[in-house]
């Protein structure tokens, strides 16, 4: 018996033995799938736009600095608990709605201040869009060819999808994607600029690398971009190629730079869909009873988390009346430790706390 | 010259004057992050306040899984970074005090940051600027030492530590001596 688990074990474990780490076992596999895409999307590598190979190998970087970072990430005892947890309840029927909110509308900035969100949907939005046409044009995922004469044919993963007119609106929309969203993103990253030279909050706490860099660069990256287009436009090419290894630089300088910086929240951000998920489905399934006051305060599954992460933290909060303090509810946690200042049991008194919330 | 907060629990008075400071503060967005609790409502007036002690080791940082709670090298234990925290609230769970607030409808805790935006530059935090009976002060470990020679002691314990805190904290908390059964001269 103990013998046939060894060997279940073992089959189970071959494809992670074939590598020295998750490290290497992630990289593998993204290097490969890409190759793979490329390879169906180029048609066997026969439309590879060799002028972005630049973009290319700076993707392959920032991956290598992306898994990095996040294995290291993934590996601290509540990342992994709420990864693991979190993953299992991802077919939840509120996942749409809270992915829509959490990551596509950002309702919760707008609940921080619309300036602020008009800000994040800018930069959120000019940066997402700009990934959806680069990375494709990179790989080949998308390209154009043109049969007729004044039309191009939208080709992804190397079937034609459409054929529209070369002055319609889809091909201009097409060919002007990128000036749109830096347009976006500039006006995003010069209102959160300007946020961060008033606000005396962000003066204070605000670093040059984390805070004022990633935004540079962003800028960095959507001026060029755009300086581009007006050499292409006005300037008949004049300084273009040039302009275009500056541009390509700050793109793949701001790629290798995302995980390590604030920017890093991006990759990073769908955990709050999985934390909610979290906190619903272990909330249906059974609320924690506060030990002194009885009221429900957070699901039993979540308590017990808690509780491990910090065990392993070598942390262990135990009350004296044999509880764990995680098992009181934050009023009655504050009054225990009133209690233990002043010797009288405040947190036994039936008074609702009073007067908590001064308002400024 | 490195400054703590310093707490002399049984001089409040309940004025609440360091809620409504807190309230103040940049980037509190005028919403306190400290509490003041009547010891034994029914009977007396006694109050004390009550605050993050910013722990040396600090629970809610350790139970973060999206790394946002950021310890500043002052020690102060800063509230949520606004674009991390993900909204779980293994924090407000973890805190031995229950002093994390959480924002549900900005997905966001917020907690007290000693006012980092004055204290990193050695100016007291809003509570104690404010506090009118010297429950809060703002002290170097210097004046905490020669206040420690006011007070006739003989149990060693001058702040408070285990068991009443459930670990070393930047805020020093001098419990109140006549609750305690021990002598304070003044």
């Amino acid at each position: 018996m103990q013998a046939k688990a060894a060997v279940n074990q073992k089959s189970g474990n071959t494809l992670n033995n074939a590598f020295a780490s998750h490290f290497a076992k992630s990289m593998f596999l993204s290097v490969t799938a890409l190759a793979i895409l490329s390879f169906i999307g180029t048609r066997m590598f026969t439309h590879v736009d060799l002028n972005l190979y630049g973009y290319m190998v700076g993707t392959i970087v920032f991956i290598g600095g992306f898994f990095y970072r996040f294995i290291a990430w993934g590996e601290r005892p509540p990342t992994k608990l709420i990864l693991k947890k979190g993953l299992k309840l991802l077919l939840r029927k509120s996942t749409p709605k809270t992915s829509v909110e959490h990551l596509a509308t950002y309702n919760f900035i707008w609940n921080r201040g619309i300036y602020r969100w008009t800000q994040h949907v800018l930069i959120g939005w000019g940066c997402i869009l700009s990934c959806f046409v680069t990375f494709p044009l990179v790989f080949g995922w998308m390209y154009f060819t043109m049969d007729d004469n004044g039309h191009y044919n939208i080709i992804a993963m190397g079937m034609k999808v459409m054929t529209v007119p070369a002055d319609g609106i889809i091909a201009n929309l097409s060919y002007n994607a990128l000036n749109i969203t830096a347009v976006m993103v500039i006006a995003g990253v010069c209102m959160a600029l300007y946020r961060r030279l008033k606000n005396m909050q962000a003066r204070a706490e605000q670093k040059f690398l984390y805070d004022f860099m990633p935004l540079y660069m962003l800028l960095l990256v959507s001026i060029t971009g755009l300086a581009l287009t007006f050499m292409n436009i006005f300037l008949h090419g004049a300084g273009q190629p040039a302009m275009s290894l500056i541009h390509q630089w700050s793109v793949i300088i701001t790629l290798i730079y995302l995980p390590f910086g604030k920017l890093a929240h991006i990759p990073f951000r769908p955990m709050s869909v999985l934390a909610r998920n979290y906190r619903e489905h272990y909330a249906e399934q059974g609320m924690k009873e506060c030990k002194v006051c009885g009221d429900q305060f957070v699901s039993v599954e979540q308590s017990k988390d808690v509780v491990d992460v910090l065990c392993v933290n070598a942390i262990e909060f135990k009350a004296k009346e044999g509880h764990h303090l995680a098992e009181m509810c934050l009023p009655c946690r504050r009054k225990y430790r009133i209690a233990q200042f002043s010797g009288f049991p405040t947190h036994e008194v039936k008074v609702k706390e009073a007067n908590q919330n001064a308002k400024g | 010259m490195k400054k703590r907060l310093y707490l002399e629990l049984e001089n409040c008075i309940g004025c609440r004057s360091c809620l409504a400071a807190c309230t103040q503060c940049g980037g509190h967005e005028e919403r306190n992050r400290n509490y003041v609790y009547d010891v034994n409502p029914l009977v007396n007036r006694q109050t004390m306040p009550l605050m993050c002690l910013h722990c040396e080791n600090p629970a809610c940082a350790r139970s973060c899984p999206a790394q946002a709670i950021q310890i500043h090298e002052t020690g102060a234990v800063l509230s949520a970074l606004v674009e991390k925290c993900i909204g779980c609230q293994n924090c407000t769970i973890a805190c031995p005090y229950g002093i994390p607030k959480f924002d549900h409808e900005q997905n966001l805790m917020y907690k007290c940051d000693l006012c980092i935006d004055r204290t990193k530059d050695g100016i007291s935090p809003m509570c104690a600027s404010v506090c009118p009976s010297n429950t809060l002060q703002w002290l170097t470990d210097e004046e905490i030492d020669n206040k420690k020679k006011q007070f006739n002691l003989d149990n060693g314990k001058w702040v408070t530590s285990m068991p009443y805190l459930e670990g070393e904290t930047n805020v020093k908390v001098n419990l109140p001596g006549i609750l305690q059964g021990i002598t304070k001269l003044f």
